[in-house]
Parts: structure tokens; C-alpha cells; sequence
């Protein structure tokens, strides 16, 4: 169908549109026309990234005189897969309206690992080893060797693909990363190379946030996107984290032994070039002098995406000169290496600022602040004049170059914290130190700044208004949609007390309790009994999950849930918690019923998928606190409170309420669906904890469904999987459409169609308001009926 | 001042006296209801009302309906005449549960007791076996057979329950006996399933598959929630998957299963199959009978290929193995194969046409369609007669009187039907001609047909056919 939004058509490949589609587009529109950055909030399962790509593609339709260039950024390898071909269904869609005209150019891009057609290269096993095998063959020294020696081994598709050179290009289209690679078998060329030299010019690059926020990665990838782009972050309610891990660094023994290593076996390659081939060195060294900025692998243009780990003043500034010469530099991380061996073997926890810590190391190293800011890109140059293919063996002395450059650069926004021990496990040694980022807006300001539009999207941001407040800018729109439902198909409960009406919380000093773990049992006991299929349960930590599962065992509880239901338990090893994924959903499917129990913050809370039968109801036991004793998390709340103004309990609160919402999120992902959440600790029942909730989910929680017990919660549940099973039009009734057709979209003016949104939210905000109001009589009157009868 | 407030005051009493109005009526219905608050709700000026169902109900009613009917657009579908139906009755642990009252198992027993003497009216040249799964094991409580009673009498004498369920026992017992029904008949399973689990020995998957293809139709009709596997195993095998809200709607879910389903397409060839139509033995007359193996007095028939006597009809000759009807018994089966069309629904805009303006009464029961309010209630027009029909008889002349009187009396050159109905039916017809609205209004169905003491308008109904 294609209807207007002010002055653009949009072309949207379905024949019926939700209406919170509609109105998402409305708002991203205006996003666009202000050019400013925007933040939306809407469930999953109402289709945002159709409703996004089909209003973005179609606004530069309309535009024909400013091109617009998509960014698109997904967490997952999956959900780039899945955006990908959607878009492909909207692009022919839009063809076959337009014509050729509407052709574009749209890319994803990811990994060696996941490109990469060569079938040598492809059998080593993880990402790093990917990434070496490739540079071993496709290393410009290493070409020039094959080009004289025959025996050396180089990549045919690369070499092909050189060989095309400005020939080798993508026809317009919509490439999945399958795509890409059976384009590369067919042609010869290698489709990494090939897309990565393709997203220069693609309308659409759909890639991973790394490529945009890590700057590491940033700067290769992404340096020359043209600054008329729009950026999505999908899945964005985790951004903040993904901005501050882009730019902590964690050091620990293992790593400062593998960096003396590297340094060893650096130090021997430079002898042997000296003995070989000393003009190399000497080369380097002379370019050094002139500055990094001209240093050949740095592009001078000063249209780059800046980079926050190399500020402006590195590029323009020389390199100092006791880093120049090869030597001098290995002596100086030597030295860095040796303080840091020095301070790790500390007996207490310490903290300290990146200024006291640069200071300290100056006294005591020798080493002064602007050395240190150099090491990243002084490293990054030495491994390329000793022709070092093997990047992957060198991890641990990029790590430390990192960590250098990184303290030496920022004096705000960050902390050095050493531990000498897991907090939680005092008796086994293992010295950690950290530099912890605790601003998210440092990583993630040069791409405020750069492009014109930037829109973060979720199904949970809520509450909207402290992502600008983390990430520091300024959204022209910050929305948050509902869903329209044909009929009330999540049943969100706050469960305040057991069975025996005492109330259930994980809070500190009541966890332990062996009662509440009790009634936690008897909570699950009752529902594995009454829902059928799939059961989800969230715990707040590994620890808590381990001590009460171990309670349940030898109380007995745990062998009557599995009477009912097959009991499957989430771990901190990858490969056993995808078998158990893999058993949990064979048991949902052939009907014996599964217990899936997982911990928030985890894998399978962020990013696997409980839909369906797989998930009919899920748990969240207790209110998923971080670990508030962590002295990183310590830090990072005081950095908030002092220059964000952000209160310790509010960003706790939020933290913890984004997580249980994702948690309970993962059990509905489209509207035919269906599924049961419950809260099940006091806490949630306090209107400032409960708030703080996505509006889709807070909009089904009903007064009453506010301070339940077990046993009425099990009555709710018996009547709402009554309901939901019996069969329902998908379309809804007339007077609450919520598949809207074209013809719907013409009757409604502009005017009205906005009117209707806003009633609308006006219409429950006043029957929760009556609500209120009249429970009182309502029980009274019940209760004379039962006495009459 | 005091006038007000006196006005108030009687304002208040009127609201009262309006309220306790309407609930009356509820509450002597619901009396016996022990939830009978549940059936209420608030309004939009705060009172309480009684939830209004009936919209409700004739929506969920109309939609089974086209579902039936959109399954046969041809105006002329092949039904299943012949079905051999296993019933299984869960009866693990969660049939003891006490949700519905006294319990599930009872709930089920009664229902199923309904079920098998309306499907036996339904369908009388089919047969009902018994099975059910209790401790993960599924067990035959009676083998396939024509007679009710019988099958009650074993089902209400052993309705204990324990242990676990296992649908895949249950489908795998079921199909080594339903594989061996000749392919004239139409094998179904219905399963009145209580748990929310199934612990199965093996891959039930295959079972499915299997049943699949051997063409058995599975249905489920759960009691509690929806279930993964039970839908799985309906949409594989072409079955109907429901769940009950309470007992009301699970005795409506369960008697959808009466009429004979569609039959499978690949499966409906048209086959001939011998039959015996056996004579009535004389009064007082005393035999050995072969189904019981003892002597009788009276009230039997023989069979016409060797003779031996039955006590009921329909039912295999135990001797013979040849099938044993009598012919009303064919012609009930009858109407199933000549549905009415269902009832176009009437806006209230069409009220404005002047040629339908007359009609504001039900042309069957008489009552009047507009509401006390002048509101024009819901009410549904037949697509052949034009008459209007209020929603009670529209639910009763397609669920049980299978004929549309205006079609009936309008249509009366329709030739088919004429031919098929032999001269007393005729005058039966005559008559109702002249007074069928009469009828309609005195009392819906109490016009007993003269030889199948079955409602009125089984024109089949001719001992000759």
C-alpha cells in the first residue's frame, strides 16, 4: 500500500498497516525533516524495522536532491539476517511501483568470520583466527612476496578482486551477507573486501554497532560517511553499556605475561630487520618525524569520523621522540609493563583518578602523559613495518597500548579501579585492573556530532527521558508508542505476597529467608501446574539462582515441578546453555512442558526468544539490582550524580526495571501472541519502582493485578489462558480498528488521525483514573452480593 | 434546599429500584451459579449489569458457522455419514482437579454421556468406542459399537483417575484399531484432554505423522489452557482444537463434534456398501439373542441374511458381519448432506428500504426485533426467503430444525423437495403451512413427527425409503 505522511508517499509492502506504525512513521518523519536525533520507543512484535526502513528509504525517494544514506545497526548477526530481508520485500515492493528509479544499493556488513567464500581460511575456529588467517594472505608484503615466490600462499578471491580493481562492484540491490557471498563465489571476488568497499557508496549499510561506536573499529570502517546519513540503533535500550565497554579496558596477569611475550618476539623481529633490512626501520622512524598525520595509513582528509580515543591534537602533533625508534618504544611499554605488575600485586582495593594514576606512573615509570597517548597508533605502526600478519597473537600488547593511550588521553569520565580479588570469592587471588569508562556519551558523541539524524529504538527506553540525560544530546522527538491490541493478550501481575501472605522480595536482609524461598517455590510449584508448555523464570544473580535452586532440592520442591514440567537451568558456559536452550524448546514441542531458569543480565536474557509456546509465562524473581558493592559500578554512580545529576537510586532503579523488562519482553514477540508475566517481589508494587516500566506493559497492569498473592495470581492465570485460547479476529472489531488498510489511512484526515491517537491515550488515562476511584464500591457491592446469595 | 436534597434522595432510589429491576432477573437465573458474580459488570456510569453474552455467543455462533459453510462453497458437500469415533478420556491426575465442579472427571463423564446420545441421533450409522489414559497408559473401556447405553453404563461405572497422561499412548492405541476400518468409513478420535502435559515414551511426532496417514482426524478439547502439541496434532490431521471456559462451553464445544464433519477430499470416493434392513421381531416372539448370548422375549430384530436376532439397531450382525440399519435411521443422517445456508446478517441502515419496512417481527417466533428502546436488536435475514429471523431462531433452525420455514412455505413449487416427501409428510407440511407461525410462537419445537418422534421437519422420515 502507499498513503502519504505529510509531504512524502511512503511505500510500505504490506497491504495493512498498525496504526502505531502509522503513527511511528509520523514522528520519525518529522525527526528527519528537523534533522535532529530522535528517540522511539515501541513494542516488539508491532513491526518497527519495516515501519522504520520503509519511511526512510521512501523519504529519500521523494528527496531526490539530497540523497540520504542509511546506517542501520543491529546487536546480532540474526537480527541484521532479519532486517536485511525485510528490506529486500519492501525494495521490491518499491520497485515494482517505481520503477528502476527506486533501485538502490543496500549492504550488510560483518565479520571475516561471516563473509569470507575462501574454504582455507574458513576452518579455523573462532573470529580472531578467522581474521589472521585472512591478513596472512592478503598482506600487501605478503602479496608482493607471492608475486616473486610462487610457493607463498595468497587468497584468489582477494587477488581477483584487486585484480578487478574499480571494476569490481555490486549491482543495486539488496545484499544479505548469503547474498554477498554466493555474488563473491560467482564473480571470484572476495565479499568481504568487496563490502567493505561497498559501504562507501551502498544507501543502505546495515552493520553491527561496533563498526560505529568502538573506536577502534570506527576509524577503519566508518570514517567517511558522508554526514547526510541517518543512523538507526536498533535495540538500543542497552547503548550506554555497549558506549562505556567500547572504551573500558581490563588488565590482568594473563594479559601483562602475553604482552611481554609480544614484546620479546618484537624485539627479536626488529633485530632481524636490522641485520636484513635496516632501512625499513629507518623509514618509519623518518616518517614519525614528520607526524603521524602523514604516516600513510592515515587518510588526511579532515572529513573523518573523529575519533575520541585519538583527539585532534594527536593528529596534528608529531610523535614524541623517545617513542620514535623501535627500540626506545618497546623499553618505554617494558617499563609501563613493569608498573603495572608492580601495582597489581596490591593487597587492597584502590581507586584512583586517570590523573593520579598518569602522574604515579610518570614518578615512577618515567613515562609522561603524551607518551602514553601515542602508544595506540605508535604500536599500530610498528606492526606494520615488521610486516606482523598475525594480529591475533598480539591481542594482549594492543591491550595494554590501549589502556595506555586511554589514560593518557581522558582525565574525565573514567577511573582506574584494582582489585586484588573477586569480591565474591576473597580466598582465590585473581588481580584485576581496570579502566573503567563511566561516561556513555564519550563514545557515542562523535556520532551525534558527525551525522544529521540519529534514532535510537527499542522496545523498552523507557523512562525516555534519562537516555538523553546518559548519552548527553538533545532528541527533537522522544515518543513512546502502544500496542494496539485486538484483544488483551499479555497479562502483567505484581505478585507481593505467597501463599501464606507474607510478603516475597529479594531485597537483602529478606532473601535468605527461608520462607520467602518458600513461597517463591510454592509460586512456581502452583504455576508449572496451570500453565501449559514453556515457563520462564528470571533470577537476580547466578548466586541467587544457585542458592535457592540448591533450597528447592532438598526441600523437595524441585521434584514436584518436575512432575509437571522438565526443569532446565542457564549457566555461565555458552555451549551447555544453548544444548539446554535446544532440550527446553524440544520439551515445549512434543508437549512433556519445560522449566527454563535463567538469570537476568545474562545471554539468554538479552537475546534469545521466548515466543509462542516457548514462553507462556514468564517469572522475574525479584528486582534484577547490579551488584551494587562493585566498586566500578561505585564510581560510575558518583561520576552520574556529579556531572549528569542522575540520583544513585534513580539509575539503579532504571537499570534494574530496563532489565526486568527486557526479561519479561522476550515472552511476546508478535500480536497474535501470547503471554503471562509476573513480578513477583513487593518492590514492584511501589508506584517509583513500577513507573518505570515500558507503557505497553504498565497500560495492560491493572490496578487489580497490583498486590497479588499466589493464590489469586493463580486464579488470573487459569482465566486468562482460558480466554486466550479460543479463537479471536485477527483484524478487531469496528469501532477499535488495529490492522488499518489503505482506505482506512485516506478516510482519516491529518488531523483527525492525530486526534484519534490522543483521545485515545486520554480515554485509558481517565479509566485508570475511575478505576481508582470506584474500587472501594465495587468491592462493597460485591461483597453484599455474595452475602444476598 | 431540602427540596433538593429530597430530589436527590429520590433520584437515588429510582437508580436503585432500576438496579434491583435487572438484577432480579439475573439472579433467579444464576441462582444455582456459585460464580455468579462473575457474569457482571460495570457500565459506563458505574452500575453494575449483568455481562451481556448473547451478541457475544451469536457472534462466536456465526463465525463456527461460516467456518463450516467455507469449507463447502460448492453448494453440495461429501459429509462423512459413516464414522467410527474413539473418545479419549483423560483421566491422569489433573482430571481430579476442582476448577470445574465437583471436578474435571465428572464434569467430562456427564458431558460425554450428552455427547454420545446426541451423536448416536446424529449420526445413527456410526459407531463410538471408549478409551482412557490414566498412569500414562491408555486402555479401551469399551470396543466400537452402536448401542449408548452400553458405552455410558462402562463409562460411569470407572471414573477413577491417577497418574500421568500420555497422548501419544492414547494415539498409538487408537490407531491399530482404527487402522483396520474399512475405507468407507471416516475415522476420527476425539480427546477430552484435562492435563497440560503429555509423557510420552517416544517421538510422538511420528505418531502424528502416522496418524496422519492413516487418515485419522484428531481432535482435542482441552480443559484448561492451549496447548502446543494438541494444536500441532489438530492442524496436522485436519481436526478441531478447542478449549473450554467453563462447563456451559464445554458441553457446546463438545456437541460441535455430533454433526459429521466434512470428509477428507482424497478420502471421499463414493462407495457402495451393503446393507440390511432388518425386520422387527413379532411381539412375544422369544429367541436367543447374538449379541448377549441370552433368550428374549419380544423386542428384537432379525437379520435378513442369517437370521440371527439383535436387540438394537444400527449395529453389525454378530453372526454375519453385515450391517444392520433401519431406514429412518438413513434418512437422519440425511439432512447433514443438505445444510441451510447461514443467515446474512441485517444492518440496521437496511431498515430504510421501503420493501422490508413491514418486517418487525421474527418471522418464526413472532417476536418483535425492535428493542424496547425503539433500538433495532440484532437479528439475521435468510438468503433464499428474505425473511427476517431473530437470533434464537436462527441458532434453532440451524442447529435443529435443519429447514427454514419461510424457504419452506414460499418454496412450495421446489420440486426436489416435494418429491421427497411422501404424501403424509405432505400433509404435515400442508398444515404447517397454514399454521406454522402459530407453532413457531406457541412453543418453538413440540411438533413431533409421526414416525420418528424427532422434531417436525425430517421430511425423510418415510418408512419406504
Amino acid at each position: 500500500m502507499k498513503f502519504p505522511i505529510e509531504d512524502v508517499t511512503v511505500y510500505f509492502p504490506y497491504d495493512h498497516i498498525y496504526p502505531e506504525q502509522y503513527s511511528y512513521m509520523v514522528e520519525l518523519k518529522r525527526a528527519l525533516d528537523a534533522k535532529g536525533h530522535c528517540l522511539l520507543e515501541m513494542p516488539t512484535g508491532t513491526g518497527k524495522t519495516i515501519a522504520l526502513l520503509s519511511l526512510i528509504t521512501s523519504y529519500t525517494l521523494s528527496k531526490p536532491q539530497g540523497a540520504i544514506k542509511l546506517i542501520y545497526c543491529t546487536r546480532t548477526v540474526h537480527e541484521m539476517e532479519k532486517t536485511l530481508a525485510e528490506l529486500k520485500l519492501l525494495h521490491d515492493y518499491q520497485v515494482k511501483h517505481l520503477g528502476p528509479a527506486a533501485k538502490i544499493l543496500a549492504i550488510g556488513l560483518s565479520s571475516r568470520k561471516n563473509l569470507c567464500v575462501n574454504r582455507a581460511v574458513l576452518e579455523s575456529a573462532n573470529r580472531d583466527s578467522v581474521d589472521a588467517a585472512c591478513r596472512r594472505r592478503t598482506a600487501s608484503w605478503v602479496r608482493a612476496l607471492a608475486a616473486e615466490n610462487p610457493d607463498v600462499e595468497t587468497c584468489e578471491f582477494y587477488e581477483n578482486y584487486e585484480r578487478a580493481a574499480s571494476g569490481a562492484v555490486l549491482p543495486p540491490g539488496v545484499y544479505t551477507l548469503q547474498d554477498l557471498r554466493a555474488f563473491g563465489k560467482e564473480k571470484g571476488w572476495c565479499p568481504y573486501f568487496l563490502a567493505r568497499h561497498m559501504v562507501q557508496l551502498a544507501n543502505v549499510v546495515v552493520y553491527s554497532y561496533q563498526y560505529l561506536l568502538d573506536p577502534k573499529v570506527a576509524g577503519i570502517i566508518s570514517k567517511e560517511m558522508q554526514k547526510e546519513s541517518v543512523v538507526v540503533f536498533d535495540e538500543a535500550h542497552n547503548i550506554d553499556n555497549v558506549c562505556i565497554e567500547a572504551l573500558s579496558v581490563s588488565v590482568r596477569r594473563q594479559t601483562l605475561d602475553g604482552a611481554s611475550r609480544n614484546i620479546s618476539s618484537m624485539e627479536q623481529e626488529i633485530k632481524r630487520f636490522k641485520a636484513t633490512d635496516a632501512n625499513r626501520l629507518r623509514d618509519e622512524y623518518k616518517r614519525l618525524v614528520n607526524g603521524l598525520a602523514l604516516s600513510g595509513n592515515l587518510a588526511d582528509s579532515d572529513s573523518w569520523l573523529s575519533n575520541p580515543a585519538l583527539p585532534d591534537d594527536i593528529l596534528k602533533e608529531a610523535v614524541p621522540g623517545n617513542i620514535r625508534r623501535a627500540e626506545h618504544f618497546l623499553h618505554v611499554l617494558r617499563r609501563l609493563l613493569q608498573y603495572l605488575t608492580v601495582r597489581l600485586d596490591t593487597e587492597n582495593v584502590e581507586k584512583e583518578s586517570p590523573i593520579s594514576f598518569v602522574a604515579s606512573i610518570n614518578n615512577q615509570a618515567g613515562i609522561d602523559q603524551k607518551t602514553l597517548k601515542f602508544c595506540y597508533d605508535r604500536l599500530h605502526s610498528l606492526m606494520l613495518t615488521l610486516e606482523i600478519t598475525d594480529t591475533s597473537e598480539f591481542l594482549h600488547v594492543q591491550t595494554i597500548c590501549d589502556f595506555a593511550t586511554l589514560v593518557g588521553t581522558y582525565s574525565r569520565g573514567f577511573s582506574i579501579i584494582i582489585e586484588p580479588f573477586d569480591e565474591r570469592m576473597p580466598h582465590i587471588p585473581d588481580p584485576v585492573l581496570q579502566l573503567s569508562c563511566h561516561d556513555a556519551s564519550l563514545a557515542i558523541k562523535p556520532v551525534f556530532d558527525r551525522f544529521q539524524s540519529v534514532v535510537i529504538t527499542s522496545g523498552t527506553l523507557s523512562p525516555i527521558d534519562l537516555y538523553p540525560r546518559l548519552l548527553n544530546f538533545h532528541p527533537v522527538v522522544s515518543r513512546s508508542f502502544k500496542m494496539s491490541l485486538t484483544r488483551d493478550c499479555i497479562c502483567p501481575m505484581v505478585l507481593t505476597r505467597g501463599s501464606d501472605q507474607l510478603p516475597v522480595s529479594t531485597k537483602f536482609d529478606m532473601r535468605s529467608d527461608p520462607g520467602v524461598v518458600r513461597n517463591y517455590g510454592k509460586l512456581l510449584v502452583e504455576m508449572v501446574s496451570i500453565v501449559p508448555d514453556g515457563i520462564v523464570c528470571f533470577f537476580v544473580s547466578y548466586s541467587y539462582m544457585d542458592g535457592i535452586i540448591n533450597t528447592w532440592n532438598e526441600s523437595g520442591i524441585l521434584k514436584e515441578i518436575m512432575q509437571h514440567k522438565l526443569v532446565f537451568i542457564e549457566t555461565q558456559d555458552v555451549v551447555e546453555t544453548t544444548l539446554a536452550l535446544d532440550n527446553y524448546r524440544r520439551a515445549c514441542d512434543c508437549g512433556r512442558g519445560a522449566v527454563f531458569f535463567s538469570v537476568a543480565r545474562g545471554k539468554v536474557a538479552e537475546g534469545i526468544d521466548f515466543d509462542r509456546h516457548y514462553g507462556r509465562l514468564v517469572i522475574m524473581f525479584g528486582v534484577p539490582f547490579q551488584y551494587t558493592l562493585s566498586k566500578i559500578l561505585l564510581a560510575r554512580l558518583e561520576y552520574l550524580r556529579d556531572t549528569f545529576q542522575i540520583k544513585e537510586g534513580d539509575f539503579l532503579t532504571f537499570d534494574a526495571l530496563r532489565q526486568a523488562a527486557q526479561c519479561v519482553g522476550r515472552v511476546i514477540r508478535s500480536k497474535a501472541d501470547y503471554g503471562m508475566m509476573i513480578f513477583a517481589d513487593k518492590r514492584y508494587s511501589r508506584h517509583d519502582k513500577r513507573s518505570k516500566l515500558p507503557g505497553w506493559i504498565l497500560s495492560h497492569l491493572r490496578d487489580a493485578h497490583l498486590n497479588l498473592s499466589t493464590d489469586m495470581a493463580l486464579h488470573i492465570a487459569r482465566e486468562f489462558l482460558r480466554k486466550m485460547a479460543q479463537p479471536y479476529d485477527k483484524t478487531g472489531s469496528s469501532n477499535k480498528k488495529t490492522l488499518l488498510s489503505q482506505e482506512d489511512l485516506e478516510k482519516m484526515g491529518d488531523s483527525s488521525r492525530d486526534e484519534m491517537f490522543f483521545t485515545h491515550h486520554l480515554e485509558l488515562a481517565q479509566k485508570s483514573a475511575v478505576g481508582d476511584v470506584r474500587t472501594p464500591f465495587m468491592l462493597d457491592l460485591k461483597a453484599s452480593f455474595q452475602v444476598n446469595l | 434546599m431540602t427540596n433538593s436534597i429530597a430530589e436527590k434522595r429520590r433520584q437515588q432510589e429510582d437508580e436503585d429500584d432500576e438496579e434491583d429491576g435487572d438484577l432480579e432477573g439475573w439472579g433467579e437465573r444464576n441462582y444455582t451459579d456459585e460464580r455468579s458474580w462473575e457474569a457482571l459488570q460495570e457500565d459506563e456510569s458505574g452500575l453494575l449489569r449483568p455481562i451481556d453474552n448473547k451478541a457475544m455467543y451469536h457472534a462466536q455462533y456465526r463465525r463456527r458457522l461460516r467456518s463450516l459453510s467455507a469449507a463447502s462453497n460448492s453448494h453440495r458437500i461429501q459429509k462423512g455419514l459413516i464414522r467410527f469415533l474413539y473418545i479419549v478420556l483423560d483421566l491422569s491426575r489433573a482430571a481430579s482437579v476442582m476448577d470445574f465442579r465437583p471436578s474435571r472427571m465428572a464434569v467430562v463423564a456427564k458431558n460425554a454421556e450428552a455427547f454420545i446420545r446426541e451423536f448416536f441421533d446424529q449420526n445413527p450409522l456410526s459407531q463410538i468406542a471408549l478409551v482412557t489414559i490414566k498412569d500414562g497408559v491408555a486402555h479401551s473401556l469399551t470396543e466400537l459399537g452402536g448401542s449408548p447405553e452400553s458405552h455410558i453404563k462402562a463409562l460411569m461405572a470407572k471414573l477413577e483417575c491417577s497418574g500421568d497422561s500420555s497422548l501419544q499412548n492414547a494415539l498409538d492405541h487408537v490407531h491399530e484399531y482404527l487402522d483396520q476400518i474399512p475405507s468407507y468409513g471416516h475415522r476420527e478420535v476425539l480427546i477430552l484432554y484435562s492435563a497440560l502435559t503429555s509423557c510420552d515414551p517416544g517421538d510422538i511426532m511420528e505418531t502424528i505423522q502416522k496418524c496422519k496417514k492413516s487418515k485419522i482426524r484428531c481432535s482435542v478439547i482441552g480443559l484448561s489452557a492451549e496447548m502446543f502439541i494438541c494444536k500441532h496434532l489438530c492442524q496436522e490431521t485436519g481436526g478441531l482444537y478447542s478449549v473450554a471456559l467453563d462447563e456451559s462451553h464445554f458441553k457446546d464445544l463438545i456437541l460441535e463434534h455430533a454433526p459429521p464433519p466434512p470428509a477428507i477430499a482424497e478420502f471421499a470416493i463414493a462407495n457402495l456398501i451393503k446393507m440390511g434392513f432388518p425386520q422387527r421381531a413379532a411381539e412375544g416372539s422369544i429367541s436367543i439373542c447374538s449379541c448377549h448370548k441370552e433368550s428374549k422375549v419380544g423386542e428384537g430384530y432379525i437379520c435378513p441374511r442369517c437370521k440371527a436376532r439383535v436387540c438394537e439397531l444400527p449395529t453389525e450382525c454378530c453372526i454375519c458381519g453385515l450391517t444392520l440399519v433401519s431406514s429412518p435411521h438413513l434418512a437422519r443422517s440425511y439432512h447433514h448432506l443438505f445444510p441451510i445456508a447461514p443467515f446474512d446478517e441485517v444492518k440496521p441502515s437496511c431498515h430504510n428500504e421501503p420493501h422490508l419496512k413491514s418486517q418487525k417481527t421474527c418471522f418464526g417466533c413472532q417476536q418483535s426485533l425492535v428493542n424496547p428502546g425503539n433500538k433495532p436488536s440484532l437479528h439475521v435475514a435468510c438468503p433464499n426467503c428474505k425473511q427476517y429471523f431473530c437470533l434464537d431462531c436462527d441458532i434453532y433452525i440451524h442447529e435443529s430444525l435443519h429447514n427454514c420455514p419461510g424457504s419452506q412455505i414460499l418454496g412450495s413449487t421446489d420440486k426436489a423437495v416435494e418429491q421427497s416427501l411422501d404424501h403424509t409428510n405432505r400433509a404435515n407440511l400442508h398444515a404447517l403451512k397454514k399454521d406454522v407461525q402459530k407453532e413457531f410462537k406457541d412453543h418453538m419445537h413440540h411438533m413431533d413427527c409421526n414416525f420418528c418422534n424427532d422434531m417436525y421437519f425430517h421430511y425423510g422420515c418415510t418408512p419406504n425409503l
